[in-house]
């Protein structure tokens, strides 16, 4: 673990949740992209997180790692027969997102961040006092 | 062999600093499915060396973390470790202020002043 080992692990904590934040602001912005039936509607991101470096249950790890998969973009018919892409029975597709889920998700996702910065702010105040060491 | 006073707050120190490590990373993986939590600890391990000198030797040891999981396999309690680091830091802070009067009287004791 090197110098200030702690801050580095907690800033892939903020990392991780600035990404889900991000992802969950697209999915509401694309919530209401519709499309003609027959073409892929917007698919949805989720972040998906892993222990950095295959951490082993007990042993100290290197934080947190994050991707992005994409959801799939067959979407959801909608009847609106007033959209100009609707069809002949009125119909389009809409993005398959759960504004429930991306609204949960980004307040779990600030409850992380916060979290993160604080064990950040702790790692700080402490380290400030060890350098006072002999002073 | 014996250690000195000094000696006993550097290991408490690089106790801390390993709980402070554990506490960073379980609060990153707090979302990530099915990760067990780490705890460190060494004050009973350090009670016990400073309880029959020379006998035992003080040790850092990281267990995983026997909470009950959720139904994602993560068993993270993110209060419990804002608290912890929390904790750690004041536990650091008064390690490093025992140094520092430590130091003192070393200071004092040299011809110094105890200031």
């Amino acid at each position: 673990m090197s110098l200030f080992g702690p801050i580095d692990v907690s800033g892939t904590g903020v990392d991780a949740m600035q990404t889900w934040i991000d992802t969950s602001a697209g999915n509401i912005a694309n919530a209401n992209d519709a499309v003609p039936v027959g073409t892929p509607a917007y698919a949805a991101e989720t972040p998906v997180f892993t222990p950095a470096g295959g951490s082993v249950p007990g042993q100290p790890g290197e934080g947190v790692a994050t991707s992005v998969v994409l959801g799939s973009s067959a979407g959801v018919l909608a009847y609106d027969p007033s959209s100009p892409l609707a069809n002949a029975q009125g119909e389009v597709v809409m993005p398959d997102v759960s504004m429930s889920n991306q609204l949960v998700g980004l307040i779990e996702a600030q409850m992380g961040y916060q979290a993160d910065t604080t064990a950040i702010a702790r790692a700080v105040a402490a380290y400030n006092s060890g350098l006072t060491i002999g002073s | 062999m014996t250690v000195g006073i000094i000696g006993i707050l550097q290991f408490a120190i690089d106790g801390v600093t390993a709980q402070q490590s554990a506490v960073a990373n379980n609060v990153a993986n707090w979302q990530t499915p099915g990760y067990t939590g780490t705890e460190v600890s060494f004050e009973s391990s350090l009670a016990n060396a400073l309880g029959v000198p020379g006998t035992q030797t003080a040790q850092v040891t990281s267990a995983p973390s026997l909470a009950a999981p959720a139904t994602d396999g993560n068993n993270v309690r993110l209060s419990d470790e804002i608290v912890a680091a929390q904790k750690d830091t004041l536990q650091y802070q008064t390690i490093t202020e025992s140094l520092n009067a430590q130091f003192r009287l070393v200071q004092g004791a040299t011809g110094g002043s105890y200031q």
